[in-house]
């Protein structure tokens, strides 16, 4: 099976015109086997997450004190965003790859029109994150690259210093954010266009805007389908470390909006994850700060 | 690779004696197998080397797929009887004459003595994007290349599209819609009945096909009830030419007039939307009114609702609006007639 | 049923025993039985097929063919790339004019394919599916070039061109005159013409824009015929383009012996193919034997063959093998040629009483991208002389556009013109309250009617005209003033009534005949004319039998093969046959007439006009010696000579010569050139009268009556007559109720491939009572008095539907043809035209 499927335009090119739809499938395996490796690995050979890192026992009692009872971690708009983005995005996978596997039904007004929530609750959020939020939390930096530089020397066996506990997001987090941001921006992006070539209330349907040739058109649709299929183990990936015990606090605060003081001390680094009161005393290097309302 | 058409390729070619033989046949060959009746769309697509299928499955053999026979007052049309068998029957002629009409307005004699009845309601759309070959929807392509700002689509669909704007060209559909018709269908796991109008899908359910067919799956005979034999019945077609054309637009219906008042009604279009369409809102609507000329204008007006013109297919609006009127209301000849 | 039409459908009561009188051609059991063979019926041994790759982008430059994998199949014999064509080569007409090759013209193969379809390679193989595999892995890169289908898109400012070198036809530069030598007819050239923004101002409203023309001509004052006008229109209509559609496609087999080529196809003329043939392939005439006994249908798409068939021709020589070439319907729909269509915008003054006082018209020919097409100033001529405007300025151009290429099709550019000139004339006589029928009678012709441009200070002028008498024995024949008058609306029917003028052009002169007189008694007569279905191929011989006085019965024509010594003979293409072929069947009549006497004068004595021929004897008038035609032969090989074709005259044709002494030594010879005078330009006429009933919820319409009243001089043969009336109406109907070309202009290609999908009208859609008649006057200017048909009723067959409409719907429905049903509908429901009056292919 090729990884494309290729057509004779009209004018005896060849081009591409989609993903060949079996990759979902591959998609879906994929899923399947890294959280069934994930799983094992965990069970069988992860070693218990270290207890304390330097810069923990660095914090300051002022700061500790500081920490209320229930960090604030999510604000409403960032959960509200986020159920929404995941409603749309699920709406948008299910849409897409149902009637490639066999279920029939009319999908694609449901589709464009959950990508029209999912494009306005990513512009929200772009919006939210850049102004309102800690911009730069979500971004991997320069500690996060030599704490994994750190894990990765010490699972080898080799001596490391012991790796700080994580900021807001740990680094697989991020990672994690990156990849679904490039590939929902590209499914964005692609889908926008595409959406000129289905009837919709907003678009004068034209399937030749911008002048766009077979093949661009072409190049298109493939990678949204990349971006769709990639999507799919992404978010297998995701839905499976949201429901695994030991992660069950963060989707809790994904839903509440706030974790438990120990879960907080436990697993973060208030100097890297600054929250109450503490947050307002310093800024951090980016100019913006952990103002979240609650 | 250059494209070349009208020069038929070579294909491996079953003739089986039976229905289970060649639904062993579909389902060895599945995908690449190609169920053949009359031939008169397969013909068109092998010529053209765009379908490709590796072995072709000749019905014509099967004798237990053709013929008419009475069943519980109703009849039972064999899939591969011919149009002309359909348009010549008696019992046909005598309590569905509508079928007769509408079989007999397809295309052209030497088309209805080789095409099907299974054939005419099962053939693929004559969208002729499509048909040339362009990687359309329809083709499994991302394009519907009739909805475009250049497209010529004066034959296309002002209802029910979805993406895809093809229409279904068949002229027997509607009637076997109108009669009430159940179609049989044998699969791999056994038989089906579904009604006629169960039998044909859109694009918005699946854009590459026309009915609810899967390979490997055969459409073995249509029955017809008797609940409508003898009905009062209506069959339109408007085309280009008056032979050997696709219908522009097509409407039948079938009604039952007690003391003055539409008792029981069917009503189906054709060729305004990729299936056949029953208008089950204005069977609602008249059903208890005169079939007069007030009852069809409000007929012909609720069966427009909805509909959508592309760059020149607006007259369709009108016509399926008098289409429908004269369905129910009748036609008013010409004092010189 | 009035006399006039009962006399020329059962023959005349003339003094002819065979003119005038129904028969039985001997082509046409074979034809009805199935056994006449047609190009692709012929097998030799050894044959090969080849098939074509078509051009699948309507413009585009072939990089690079890469055929090794294509050629490394199994059974795949040959390919022939455009490279290996001969170049294109002058030509010499029969006045010894030198006509120029156009280098622009369409050669058959190309490596810059101008359209989609455009043949750009051939392989041979030993059948059609390896020969379609092999197409199918060869791998050609294509850059693509701009392209147009709309020619009024490429006038257009920015407007891409068709051509890489322009966009329009223009007249080519005369050579300086080589000293002794007629000048040369030099080809057109293209050049690059592009209209302001401000000329398409209109274009919105529907009114076709006007910018600069490549062509114009004017006779009198229109500006004092517009001042005199009590009524001025100013109309667009818009015609379609309409492909050939034989019902025999363009099949070549050809096949080399001893250094000549044998050729199969199709063709409008067997003699006159033979010299297009060899210049094709850069041979002498004497190396090419040409056979086709039956073609089936022309209309112009075959004058002299197609030029495609050389591909088969070269292929067998590269092959070493015969090569048949069987086009299929699809590659037909692209070579097989088209009717040009001609937007036109008409200004047109009116006196009261209807009479055109000024004639303003602008037409612009979607040419294709080859050779160009004469439609548009044909078109000028043809109006200029149906209608008689006292004044008349002509402006046309001529824009390639990347669709297949044209040639002349039934009354090419004469039933555009018609059909844009005759719902104006329409529409003016219910503005004036001038009856339709009058307003056209007015205007006809009549006479030595002059038409056209100034050459040398004067306009051409006809031979004759009838079509008042036409005019007048028609409308009383399909009681149009009865019809006139009858109720035009019922519940949702509308009905309508319309007539239209119509001529063209219906006979050359200048050709051969030949015929021998053998011991036998009977006459064999020679046809070099082309077998494509008129029976003009036999009908003409029957002058020779009637004047020499051989029963019908014992003449042999012999047709269809170079081989078989035929005589020059014009090609059967602008309905010259019927009148140039039998001015050279008379005149070998009287060629055979004089040698019989000097042979009756030599053996019995006396003057040569002392005896008469008839009854099979030549004889001395008035009774007393004579002898049979049988012994006159006899006599004529004794006495060799001119008498049995070893003495010819020198006025013959060359092709003709070589004919005649191949034949020379077997009898009495009659070979004779058509040299008689003729004053004025031959044309046919037509009135033509149509009923229609349009189902004003449907926009259906049916044809319910119709009549062709034709003007075609001395009938020859009514039958066929009536068929070439009627079938050519039918032809021009097809351009009213549905025949079109549609493109989309996004990719240049045509959506409308298939036979079905352009619509040429069925069996059903021809009018349900269709009828003809003739008024039977012959042609003071030629000796029969007979002039040919096959073109003028085309414009009449369309022009009187269109009127009809126009008479039962008003002139709110419709601006151009076809008109189909969802036009009407759709413009009904508005109250106003609502199709799109100027883009093309639509």
């Amino acid at each position: 099976m090729g990884l494309i499927q290729w057509a004779t335009s009209p004018w005896g090119r060849e081009v591409p015109i989609h993903i060949a739809f079996g990759l979902v499938w591959v998609a879906i395996v994929c899923g399947a086997l890294f959280l069934i490796a994930h799983a094992i690995y965990v069970a069988y050979w992860a070693k218990s997450p270290e207890a304390a890192s330097g810069a923990t026992v660095g914090a300051s009692r002022q700061l500790v004190a500081g920490i209320p009872e229930r960090v604030p971690r999510h604000s409403f708009g960032a959960r509200l965003f986020h159920g929404v983005m995941a409603l749309a995005m699920l709406a948008l996978l299910f849409t897409a790859f149902l009637p490639k596997m066999g279920v029939r039904f009319a999908w694609v007004t449901w589709h464009w029109i959950a990508g029209i929530v999912l494009t306005v609750s990513v512009i929200y959020h772009l919006f939210h994150a850049t102004f309102w939020l800690d911009f730069w939390s979500i971004w991997p930096d320069r500690e996060d690259m030599e704490d994994a530089s750190r894990r990765v020397r010490r699972a080898l066996g080799m001596a490391a210093p012991a790796p700080r506990k994580f900021a807001k997001y740990p680094l697989e987090n991020k990672l994690y954010h990156l990849a679904i941001l490039c590939a929902g921006l590209a499914v964005i992006g692609t889908g926008l266009l595409m959406m000129n070539r289905v009837q919709t209330p907003f678009f004068t349907r034209n399937p030749y805007i911008f002048g766009f040739s077979d093949m661009t058109w072409g190049w298109t649709y493939v990678l949204h389908g990349f971006a769709g299929v990639v999507l799919v183990a992404l978010i297998i990936a995701h839905i499976y470390f949201a429901v695994r015990p030991e992660k069950l606090f963060i989707t809790h605060s994904m839903i509440y909006g706030w974790m438990d003081r120990e879960k907080y001390l436990e697993h973060y680094d208030p100097h890297r994850w600054r929250v109450g009161e503490a947050a307002s005393e310093s800024g951090s290097p980016g100019g913006s700060k952990s103002r979240v309302p609650v | 690779m250059a494209v070349i058409h009208d020069v038929m390729p070579a294909f491996e070619l079953f003739q089986p004696p039976t229905i289970d033989d060649a639904l062993r046949l579909l389902g060895q060959y599945r995908a690449d197998a190609w169920a053949m009746a009359g031939g008169l769309d397969t013909f068109d697509w092998l010529k053209d080397r765009i379908k490709r299928p590796k072995v072709v499955v000749d019905l014509s053999q099967i004798n237990e797929l053709r013929g008419i026979r009475e069943q519980n007052g109703g009849v039972e049309i064999g899939a591969t009887t011919t149009l002309t068998e359909v348009v010549r029957h008696p019992l046909i002629r005598e309590k569905f004459s509508i079928l007769s009409t509408g079989a007999e307005a397809a295309a052209s004699p030497q088309i209805r003595n080789q095409g099907t009845i299974g054939g005419n309601v099962s053939q693929d759309t004559r969208c002729w994007y499509y048909r040339a070959g362009w990687p359309c929807y329809r083709a499994g392509g991302n394009t519907c290349f009739a909805d475009t700002p250049t497209a010529i689509n004066r034959e296309h669909a002002i209802l029910g599209a979805d993406r895809c704007v093809a229409v279904n060209p068949s002229d027997s559909a509607p009637c076997l819609i109108a009669l009430d018709a159940k179609f049989v269908i044998r699969t791999p796991k056994g038989e089906r009945v579904v009604n006629a109008e169960d039998y044909f899908i859109g694009p918005g359910i699946d854009i590459t096909r026309m009915n609810i067919l899967q390979p490997g799956d055969l459409l073995t005979a249509i029955r017809i009830p008797a609940d409508w034999a003898g009905a009062q019945f209506y069959f339109e077609k408007v085309r280009d030419r008056n032979v050997w054309d696709f219908p522009l637009m097509n409407v039948a219906s079938a009604m039952f007039v007690t003391s003055g008042k539409i008792d029981r009604i069917r009503i189906a279009v054709n060729a305004a939307a990729a299936h056949p369409l029953r208008l089950a809102a204005v069977e609602d609507a008249v059903r208890g009114k005169e079939p007069n000329a007030a009852t069809g204008e409000m007929a012909g007006k609720l069966a427009i609702q909805g509909a959508r013109p592309l760059r020149f297919n607006a007259y369709k609006i009108p016509l399926m609006r008098n289409l429908v009127k004269r369905a129910i209301g009748g036609v008013e000849k010409p004092a010189w007639a | 049923m009035s006399d006039a039409k009962n006399a020329t459908k059962n023959g005349p009561a003339t003094k002819y025993k065979l003119i005038g009188k129904n028969y039985v051609t001997p082509d046409l059991y074979a034809k009805v039985t199935g056994r006449s063979k047609y190009a692709e019926d012929y097998r030799a041994d050894g044959m090969l097929f080849c098939k074509l790759l078509l051009s699948p982008m309507p413009h585009a430059r072939v990089r690079k063919i890469d055929a090794s994998a294509a050629l490394a199949m199994p059974g795949v014999k040959g390919i022939l790339t455009a490279d290996e064509l001969p170049p294109p080569a002058d030509s010499i007409n029969d006045n010894g004019t030198v006509i120029l090759a156009n280098k622009r013209g369409d050669r058959g193969l190309t490596m810059e394919p101008l359209y989609q379809g455009d043949p750009i390679l051939a392989v041979a193989a030993v059948d059609e599916v390896t020969a379609a595999d092999a197409i199918e892995k060869i791998k050609l890169d294509l850059e693509p070039l701009p392209f147009v289908v709309d020619p009024l898109v490429s006038l257009r400012p920015n407007g891409p061109n068709a051509r890489l070198d322009g966009n329009v036809w223009v007249r080519g530069q005369q050579p300086p005159p080589q000293p002794g030598r007629p000048p040369a007819v030099v080809p057109p050239e293209v050049t690059t013409l592009k209209w302001t923004d401000a000329d398409f101002a209109e274009y919105n409203e529907g009114k076709l824009p006007m910018g600069k023309a490549t062509d114009e001509w004017t006779v009198g004052d229109l500006d004092a015929g517009f001042k005199n006008a009590a009524l001025v229109l100013d109309e667009t209509f818009v015609t379609p383009n309409s492909s050939h559609q034989t019902l025999e496609t363009r099949t070549a087999m050809a096949y080399w012996q001893n250094g000549k080529v044998f050729v199969h196809t199709g063709t409008q003329s067997t003699s006159q193919t033979v010299p297009a043939i060899a210049r094709w392939l850069g041979i002498s005439p004497d190396d090419v034997v040409f056979i086709s006994e039956y073609t089936g249908g022309g209309f112009g798409s075959k004058i002299t063959g197609a030029i495609t068939l050389i591909i088969p021709a070269l292929l067998a020589k590269k092959c070493n093998a015969p090569v048949m070439m069987r086009i299929s319907r699809e590659e037909e729909n692209f070579i097989g040629r088209g009717r040009p269509s001609l937007h036109g915008r008409m200004k047109v003054g009116f006196s009261k009483e209807g009479r055109i006082t000024a004639l303003d018209m602008f037409v612009v020919c979607d040419n294709g991208p080859y050779d160009q097409v004469g439609d548009a100033a044909s078109c000028g001529r043809i109006v200029s002389l149906l209608y008689q405007p006292e004044a008349m300025r002509f402006r046309y151009t001529t824009v390639l556009t990347n669709t297949p290429p044209r040639s002349p099709q039934s009354s090419p550019g004469g039933m555009q013109g018609i059909a844009l000139m005759e719902p104006v004339i329409a529409k003016a006589a219910r503005k004036l309250g001038v009856d339709q029928v009058t307003i056209r009678h007015l205007n006809a012709p009549e006479g030595k009617a002059k038409f056209g441009p100034l050459i040398n200070g004067k306009q051409q002028y006809v031979t004759s005209a009838f079509i008042k008498e036409a005019l007048e024995r028609g409308s009383e024949m399909f009681k149009w003033d009865e019809r006139k008058n009858q109720p035009k609306r019922s519940g949702t029917t509308a009905r309508g009534v319309g007539v239209s003028s119509s001529c063209y052009v219906g006979g050359s002169i200048g050709f051969d005949a030949l015929c021998i007189i053998k011991p036998d008694g009977k006459l064999y007569i020679q046809s070099g004319i082309g077998n494509l279905g008129t029976e003009s191929l036999i009908d003409v011989h029957r002058v020779a039998a009637e004047f020499i006085g051989v029963p019908w019965e014992k003449c042999e024509i012999t047709w269809g093969s170079s081989a078989k010594n035929l005589p020059w003979a014009c090609p059967s293409g602008g309905s010259q046959t019927t009148h140039a072929m039998t001015r050279a069947a008379h005149a070998v009549a009287m060629d055979a007439i004089k040698k019989l006497q000097m042979i009756a004068a030599h053996d019995l004595g006396g003057k040569p006009d002392d005896y008469e021929v008839a009854n099979e004897r030549v004889f001395r008038k008035g009774g007393g010696a004579g002898m049979s035609l049988a012994q006159a032969a006899k006599r004529a090989i004794q006495l060799g000579g001119i008498y049995d074709g070893h003495e010819l005259p020198k006025d013959i044709n060359k092709f003709t010569a070589a004919s005649a002494t191949a034949l020379a030594g077997q009898g009495l010879l009659a070979v004779a050139k058509d040299t008689y005078p003729r004053d004025g330009v031959t044309h046919s006429y037509v009135a033509t009268f149509a009923e229609v009933e349009v189902d004003l919820e449907t926009g259906q319409y049916k044809i319910t009556d119709f009549l062709a009243y034709a003007d075609v001089g001395t009938v020859i043969h009514p039958r066929a007559l009536g068929g070439q009336i009627l079938g050519r109406s039918t032809l021009g109907i097809g351009h009213a109720i549905g025949q079109k070309w549609v493109y989309d202009q996004h990719y240049g290609l045509p959506v409308a491939k298939r036979f079905h999908h352009t619509k040429p009208p069925t069996i059903l859609d021809i009018p349900q009572k269709m009828d003809w008649a003739a008024v039977g006057i012959p042609d003071p200017e030629t000796p029969i008095g007979a002039r040919g048909i096959g073109e003028p009723p085309v414009g009449g067959g369309c022009a009187a539907i269109l009127n009809a409409l126009s008479d039962a719907l008003g002139d709110e429905i419709f601006r151009r043809a076809p008109v189909t049903a969802d036009v009407i509908l759709a413009s009904l429901e508005a109250g106003r035209p609502m199709q799109e009056p100027l883009t093309a292919h639509i």
